[in-house]
């Protein structure tokens, strides 16, 4: 079943789009890679799926409806981790999660239940009352990472989740991902941390200059690139020199 | 060296640029008129005052004590920024061509301040001393020059030192300066000994300044305090952008919150509420234009006065209220929260009617005494709540 569906979709900030034509899908229970390199476009085209920027052209569809159509389920059927942590400096930790619990519906006893075991999971259960201003950049991701996981929605937008988290958080989150994963929810997820990316995600779609390149599993890819043993790392390699030899030619 | 003077220049512009901006803000807003009147009332006292001023009256200490603590108060404008302790680093030895620039905007700035107040001081001195005019004016030279020595001094040091133990240094120039000024204004040419010391205490430092690299971080530290009170001070006339107010909890107005119960309906109001209490500059901004409506209330008798000027306020706060909780600058998470629209416009209109009310309550009890003081909470909440309606 489709969550999220791309049409044919071109955007951008200004009159020169950053990507174009771009289409795919994610579905139920997937975690989907986006890969590319700075300025391939991925967070504009992450953007364009939370309704921040609208496209051009093309569709987007989350869960059968655009933002227009229906823009109270659209927006429940998403929550996002940004990759510079967006907090309210005048809220505490606790104010956060309930301020978040409130937008989207959740009665108090959800909110209770779930803050409990989310905070526990990333060892924030004493920081409940501290102001943002008191926190370091892990425990600002950490912040955003629980406030989406408390929605527990239908698709998960994650952008560059692992810079600024110690190993522990890391592999919380990863515990985190795997656990909605299983329960049938579905992870977009922008990283620049390749290795990581090929061991956990089921689907890569590797972005290169606003368009993409590829997209498949690990062995979809290899054998696109024609590379039966690559490592994403290596496949990423290839692309660009690839892409380079394009251009000069 | 061409290239330093270069840079000086553009960063020079710039700054004018950035202080033109706000600055137009702070003379058309409501500050200024109150400045405006303090400032009449203010003259008006003392020429009263100086038809009956004593002649044993201590003007040469008052003046001096006030024009040498303003001389010795001499934080250099050096215009650096962050970016500067890298890529400035291979011009190292071009930078006294640059600090040049710098200590003279910076003595060119700083010294109307003491020559002004001492001109306002000179009817004083009239009146009391028996200068001559031509001494009158010798003694704001001096000032004046005072004041340059104090400006290379103080970066001398501040250079030398890293800014360690300042206080200590602007304490002792301030005594020189001090006594400088007085001995000027009591024994004539007297004065010109303390002038040599602090030429030669400033020498002195220069010349650990000529062994040192730039203190680049203290001079920066420096700068980014002195732009942010600037911006400080820009934020109560106006929304200044890239200003992050600072945040307080105020735990005793957490009593304001209880009214908002835990339903989707209720999120915006949830986040305005707490936005408006604990954020310095919108609580402040209200405190104070309640506080300056319920002096005036307080002490004039007028009943027509008082509605003007009551609705005057209550405008200018509804306003720059709901300009600064409605402003749409950065990124927030609430805008992807599935909420209808209006919620926050409707949040802010509730919170804006409520803190109406309140101004009101303490604006009347502070006019308990005067005539007709029931009419002004009338005044209060029409003119807020027009305000909140016709406003865009």
């Amino acid at each position: 079943m489709t969550i999220l569906q791309l049409q044919n979709v071109t955007g951008g900030y200004t009159r020169k789009p950053v990507i174009q034509d771009l289409s795919f899908e994610i579905n139920k229970g997937e975690l989907v890679g986006l890969i590319g390199l700075n300025g391939a476009g991925k967070s504009t085209t992450i953007k364009h799926i939370i309704g921040t920027l609208l496209p051009r052209s093309g569709e987007i569809r989350l869960n059968g409806v655009t933002l227009k159509e229906n823009l109270d389920k659209y927006r429940s059927s998403f929550s996002y981790i940004p990759e510079t942590p967006v907090l309210y400096e005048e809220l505490t930790l606790k104010e956060h999660l309930q301020l978040t619990a409130m937008a989207y519906g959740l009665d108090e006893k959800t909110l209770d239940a779930r803050s409990e075991v989310l905070l526990k999971e990333f060892r924030m259960e004493k920081r409940l009352n501290w102001f943002p201003s008191h926190f370091s950049k892990g425990m600002r991701q950490k912040v955003m990472i629980m406030c989406a996981f408390l929605v527990d929605p239908s698709l998960y937008i994650i952008d560059e989740p692992f810079v600024g988290l110690d190993p522990l958080g890391i592999q919380s989150l990863l515990d985190q991902m795997d656990d909605k994963k299983r329960a049938g929810a579905s992870i977009l997820m922008s990283t620049h941390i390749l290795s990581t990316a090929e061991k956990h995600c089921d689907r890569i779609i590797l972005l290169h200059e606003g368009r993409v390149r590829a997209q498949g599993t690990m062995n979809d890819l290899r054998k696109a690139f024609n590379m039966p043993t690559a490592t994403l790392d290596d496949l990423y390699i290839a692309m660009t020199k690839e892409q380079d030899n394009e251009q000069h030619a | 060296m061409n290239s330093m003077h270069s840079v000086w220049a553009k960063r020079f512009e710039h700054y004018i640029g950035e202080v033109m901006k706000y600055m137009r803000f702070v003379f058309t807003g409501h500050i200024a008129i109150v400045l405006v009147f303090i400032a009449g009332a203010g003259g008006y006292q003392y020429s009263e005052w100086l038809k009956v001023v004593q002649p044993d009256f201590p003007a040469e200490w008052l003046i001096a004590v006030i024009a040498g603590g303003l001389v010795a108060f001499s934080r250099p404008v050096t215009l650096l920024k962050e970016p500067d302790q890298v890529y400035l680093l291979p011009l190292e030895s071009q930078m006294p061509n640059y600090f040049k620039k710098a200590l003279n905007w910076t003595f060119w700035s700083q010294v109307l301040v003491p020559v002004v107040l001492y001109i306002i001081a000179i009817p004083l001195l009239k009146e009391v001393t028996p200068l001559s005019v031509g001494e009158i004016w010798l003694t704001a030279a001096f000032i004046a020059v005072l004041k340059y020595i104090n400006v290379r001094a103080e970066f001398n040091y501040r250079y030398a030192n890293r800014g360690n133990a300042i206080g200590f240094d602007r304490f002792v120039r301030a005594v020189v300066s001090i006594i400088g000024i007085q001995m000027t204004l009591t024994d004539g040419f007297l004065g010109i000994v303390f002038l040599i010391m602090m030429a030669y205490y400033a020498f002195t430092l220069k010349k650990k300044v000529q062994d040192n690299p730039v203190p680049y971080e203290h001079f920066i530290k420096l700068e980014q305090n002195r732009m942010m009170r600037f911006y400080r001070f820009a934020n109560y006339f106006t929304d200044v952008p890239h200003l992050k107010g600072s945040v307080k909890r105020r735990a005793w107005l957490d009593i304001a919150y209880k009214a908002i119960s835990y339903k989707k309906e209720n999120t915006q109001a949830y986040l305005i509420y707490r936005t408006f209490i604990r954020t310095d500059d919108h609580f402040y901004l209200w405190l104070r234009l309640t506080a300056i409506s319920a002096v005036i209330a307080m002490f004039i008798t007028i009943p027509f006065v008082t509605c003007i000027v009551a609705g005057a306020l209550a405008f200018a706060t509804t306003l720059q209220l709901k300009y600064a909780l409605m402003s749409a600058g950065d990124f927030r998470m609430d805008m992807l929260y599935p909420i209808p629209r209006d919620t926050r416009k409707q949040a802010v209109a509730k919170l804006l009617r409520q803190l109406s009310i309140v101004q009101a309550i303490i604006v009347t009890l502070c006019a308990v005494m005067q005539p007709q003081f029931y009419i002004i909470p009338v005044v209060i909440i029409a003119v807020s709540e027009l305000t909140m309606r016709m406003s865009k």
